[in-house]
Order: C-alpha cells, then sequence, then structure tokens
C-alpha cells in the first residue's frame, strides 16, 4: 500500500510540475510532501480508481491526515 | 433615513475598538476611519465617480472601501487574481472613469466620461460573477444588498476576532469584511495569499472565527496548526459542505456554532444552516414567510427570492413572473433534506474554483492528437469535484504520450485546477438522448 501510495504521489507530482520529498518517510508532513491540496485531491482519486474505495467517504468519524503514516492507516483500515 | 455607509457604521462603533490587524499591529476604528478620511480628501476629484479598484491587498482595500463608499457612484471590485484581459473587459462594461491600484493610494483617471457627484445616493458595488468562461459578468450590489444577512450586533461583535482567508474583492471574502466592521468585531490580516503566511497570522493574533471554503478548511485540518486555536465561529461557503467535513469540525471544534452558508454573487447571501447537516431542512422549501424563499423548479434547479436583491439586466433575465431567481444550482429532496447536486450547466466546483466543461472541451480539442472530449465533474472527497476528462485520440496516436502531451498543454497554459485530474481514452463519447453531451458528475 505505501509503495502504491507513493508512486502515484510521484507520478502526480511530475503531472504538475512539482518536485516530491525524495524521502517519503511515515512521519512526513503531506502538506509539506510536495504535493499541495489539489495534488492530493486527485491522489484520493486516482487510488479509487485503483482500488475501488476512497475511505474519507466511508469513515464514521472523518478524519483528514496530517501524515503519510496515518494516510497509509487510513487506507490500510479500509481495505477489503 | 441617512443612506447606509460604511463609514456610518463604523462611526456607531466605539472608536477605541480594535479593526484591523496586521503585521504592523492593530489599527483601532477611530484610526481606520482617519486613514479613510485622508484618502478621500486626496480623492476629492473622484466623488461621483466609477472607480476600478484593482487588486488591492486588503489592508488597503479596506480603508479605500470606507472612504469610497457614499462617495464614488460605482465601486468595481477586481481581485488580484484577475486577468489584465478580464479586468478591461469588466472596466469597459463598468464605465470606470478612474483606476486605484495597488500601493499607489492615487485614484488615476483613465478617460474624459463625464460624472456628477453624488447627491447621497448608495454606491453601487459591482462585482464579478466568478466567470467559468473567461468572460465573468458584472453584478451590481449596494452596501444593503451585500449585508442583507449580515449580523450587526456590536456587543456580541466584541468578542470575535475574525481570520480573513479570501481575496475581499470576491463575494466570500467580502462578506467576511462586512461582517467584522459591522459588528465591529478585530479583522486579522495576512500580509500575503500564501496559506502559510495565511496560517500563521491566524495563529499570531489567535483567531476566534473563520470563514473557508470546505476544501480549504479539510486542508486546515491536515495542517494541523488550527487546533491550538479556540475557534467559536466557523462557517463554511463557496461549494458544498458534505457530511463529512460538518462532522469533523464538530469533532475538533465541539463548542463552536459551525454554519454552512449558501450564497452567490447574483443572489447575494441565500442563506446559514446552523444545525450541523449537509444539505438544508426540506421545510424550508414554500415557505413564504422564510426570506429568502426557496422553491426547486420542475428542472430540480433551486429558486431563490430575496426581498433585497441585487439589480441588473443580467439579474432581471433570470426572475420568473413570481420575481423568483434561478440560481442554477441543481438539488434534490433526499428525507427531510434538500441536498445540493452541482450546477444545471455542467460548471465543476474545484474547491471554489468554478470550470466550464464546454470551454474545456474546446481547448481540449485543439490540442494535437485529441479528436474529441467530454469533460465533467468528479466528484471528491477533498476538493468537492475535479475535473475528469474522456478524450477521443485522432487514429494511430500513442496514447501514453499523447497524455503528458496534454498535460504539458494544460499545465503551461491553464490554472492547476482547471487541469483534468483524471484523464481517460474512450472510442466514443456520451451523448444523452437529446444530442448533448452527457455531464453528470460521477
Amino acid at each position: 500500500m505505501e509503495e502504491k501510495i507513493i508512486s502515484l504521489m510521484r507520478e502526480i507530482a511530475s503531472e504538475s510540475g512539482a518536485e516530491l520529498n525524495a524521502n517519503i518517510v511515515r512521519d512526513t508532513v503531506l502538506l509539506e510532501s510536495g504535493l499541495d491540496s489539489l495534488g492530493f485531491a486527485i491522489l484520493i482519486a486516482r487510488l479509487e480508481e485503483e482500488l475501488g474505495y476512497d475511505p474519507f467517504t466511508m469513515m464514521e468519524e472523518p478524519v483528514y491526515p496530517q501524515t503519510f503514516g496515518e494516510l497509509v492507516d487510513i487506507y490500510q483500515r479500509f481495505a477489503a | 433615513m441617512s443612506t447606509l455607509t460604511l463609514e456610518s457604521v463604523l462611526r456607531q462603533l466605539p472608536p477605541a475598538r480594535p479593526c484591523l490587524i496586521g503585521t504592523a499591529g492593530c489599527v483601532t476604528v477611530g484610526q481606520t476611519l482617519e486613514v479613510a478620511h485622508a484618502l478621500r480628501a486626496n480623492w476629492s476629484q473622484v466623488n461621483g465617480g466609477r472607480i476600478a479598484l484593482c487588486g488591492l491587498p486588503p489592508g488597503e482595500l479596506i480603508p479605500a472601501l470606507i472612504a469610497l463608499d457614499g462617495f464614488a457612484k460605482e465601486l468595481l471590485l477586481l481581485p488580484a487574481s484577475t486577468d489584465a484581459g478580464t479586468s478591461e473587459n469588466l472596466m469597459a462594461q463598468a464605465g470606470v472613469t478612474h483606476i486605484l491600484e495597488a500601493g499607489t493610494k492615487h485614484c488615476r483617471a483613465v478617460n474624459d466620461g463625464c460624472f456628477e457627484q453624488t447627491k447621497g445616493e448608495p454606491t453601487r458595488w459591482l462585482l464579478a460573477t466568478s466567470g467559468t468562461t473567461g468572460a465573468p459578468k458584472l453584478i451590481a450590489h449596494r452596501l444593503a444588498t451585500l449585508t442583507r444577512t449580515v449580523h450587526r450586533d456590536p456587543v456580541r461583535g466584541a468578542d470575535f476576532v475574525w481570520g480573513l482567508l479570501y481575496d475581499p474583492a470576491r463575494f466570500a471574502g467580502l462578506q467576511v469584511v462586512l461582517q467584522a466592521l459591522f459588528s465591529g468585531s478585530a479583522l486579522v490580516l495576512s500580509e500575503r495569499v500564501e496559506f502559510d503566511s495565511q496560517v500563521t497570522a491566524l495563529m499570531r493574533y489567535p483567531v476566534n472565527a473563520l470563514s473557508a471554503t470546505p476544501t480549504l478548511w479539510r486542508k486546515l485540518l491536515m495542517d494541523g496548526r488550527i487546533s491550538n486555536l479556540v475557534l467559536r465561529q466557523l462557517t463554511l461557503g463557496g461549494e458544498t459542505a458534505d457530511q463529512a467535513i460538518l462532522d469533523a469540525l464538530k469533532a475538533r471544534f465541539p463548542a463552536a456554532r459551525i454554519v454552512h452558508i449558501y450564497a452567490s454573487t447574483e443572489a447575494g447571501t441565500g442563506f446559514a444552516v446552523q444545525d450541523g447537516r449537509a444539505g438544508f431542512p426540506s421545510d424550508w422549501l414554500n415557505d413564504t414567510t422564510r426570506n429568502p424563499a426557496l422553491r426547486v423548479s420542475a428542472h430540480g434547479h433551486l429558486l431563490i427570492k430575496a426581498s433585497l436583491m441585487p439589480q441588473g439586466a443580467e439579474i432581471n433575465a433570470r426572475l420568473n413572473s413570481e420575481g423568483y431567481l434561478d440560481t442554477q444550482d441543481l438539488v434534490r429532496l433526499e428525507g427531510d433534506r434538500v441536498l445540493f447536486m452541482g450546477r444545471a450547466s455542467g460548471a465543476i466546483n474545484v474547491g471554489g474554483n468554478k470550470v466550464n466543461p464546454e470551454w474545456l472541451e474546446s481547448y481540449l480539442r485543439g490540442i494535437e492528437g485529441v479528436l474529441d472530449a467530454r469533460v465533467f465533474a468528479k466528484s471528491s472527497s477533498m476538493m468537492g469535484q475535479l475535473v475528469a476528462a474522456e478524450i477521443m485520440a485522432t487514429e494511430g496516436a500513442e496514447l501514453k504520450s499523447l497524455r503528458q502531451h496534454i498535460l504539458q498543454c494544460c499545465r503551461s497554459e491553464l490554472e492547476s485546477w482547471q487541469t483534468p485530474a483524471l484523464i481517460t481514452f474512450v472510442n466514443a463519447l456520451k451523448e444523452t438522448a437529446a444530442g448533448k453531451r452527457e455531464r453528470l458528475s460521477t
């Protein structure tokens, strides 16, 4: 999951001419990863295309992740 | 009764009340009025003129508005992001006589257009609709129509410190400015429009009231620093607020009043919803005691009729025989709620920025290798909607490199939100039975 998300982040960053943080780790703050909030929204949409779900529409108590690790955890929690 | 002006409103507030807070410190109501008076003294030649305020930062725009409201005949508010062509077009439409630009404090005469001094008439405030086709239209307001739903309670207002996250030359930003001025609440201005600088300003002078789009609220939650603020009033506007963001804000700020507002430049503020649920109660429909009165047309468009509406041909053309304005917003009834489904025109709202699908299709068709294109909204849990495009490629095109080529063209010529976030290649494009392009959002 982590790798899939990072590779999509790289793809989106390169499409938009942004530079992704070379070393994305669990503690990386998403808004400092190199993707802006539009890039992040595109990431969530592309992940939905690939995985078939968008956890942010499924959460009982919505949380917006601050770090990359929190994002990965959210996707893993809702993986069927 | 004397005419309602910004100055008359400020004069009723205690002069020592904090008014504008910027990097240079706090300016009181009395000092703000002094600044406005000094500006007006220098601008005596523009009395009765039609003045374009071009891309002024909030710290310059607000005193200028106080100086010119009730003094100029018309004020054309042009946001900093307006491109030169659009500015010229709008200034020509408005027939402006003077231009005030950032950093100049000088109203430059632009033509010999004649104008007479105003005699106590309310100033017309001209706001550009957020154009989706590159051709925004002007809507004429008066201070009274802009502030129809603004609370004017200087006693309660003393307890609030508002943060400004929007360009005050746009409707949403202007609402925040007017709310703060009318209630005598302090307003924190960020020096720059970048997100980080804005959040830093909010934290430096801790604000307790904030208005933002749902997209910006999600970003503020992801950023996390906002959790250190004790927010008492949260307003969401500019795009549809979904249940997830309302719930997330409620969980983070349980004691705060959370309001999502339905508003448009055309209709002035529509209404505020405070029950924490997406959409609005269906029993508000057809209740003629409500202001504004609300209805749903046979085509599922929300119709709205307020006691004070902005004026002009653009508005009149959209009124039905009973005086209801067609908002062009599609709604759907679900149980006891009326939910927003997007624009009837198919316009896509990417975090508050609107994209016209026909315009984008025509742009995409101009790219080498693209035979035809269909542009539609893809709903997004982060930004409300994103732009999706289906592309029919010309025969023999190599799709992977065509995709790169399309993105490259968009990136160099369009705004980031206009660039398709999702591109798929198809052999044929969906059309409706009427032969129109199918644009229902997915």
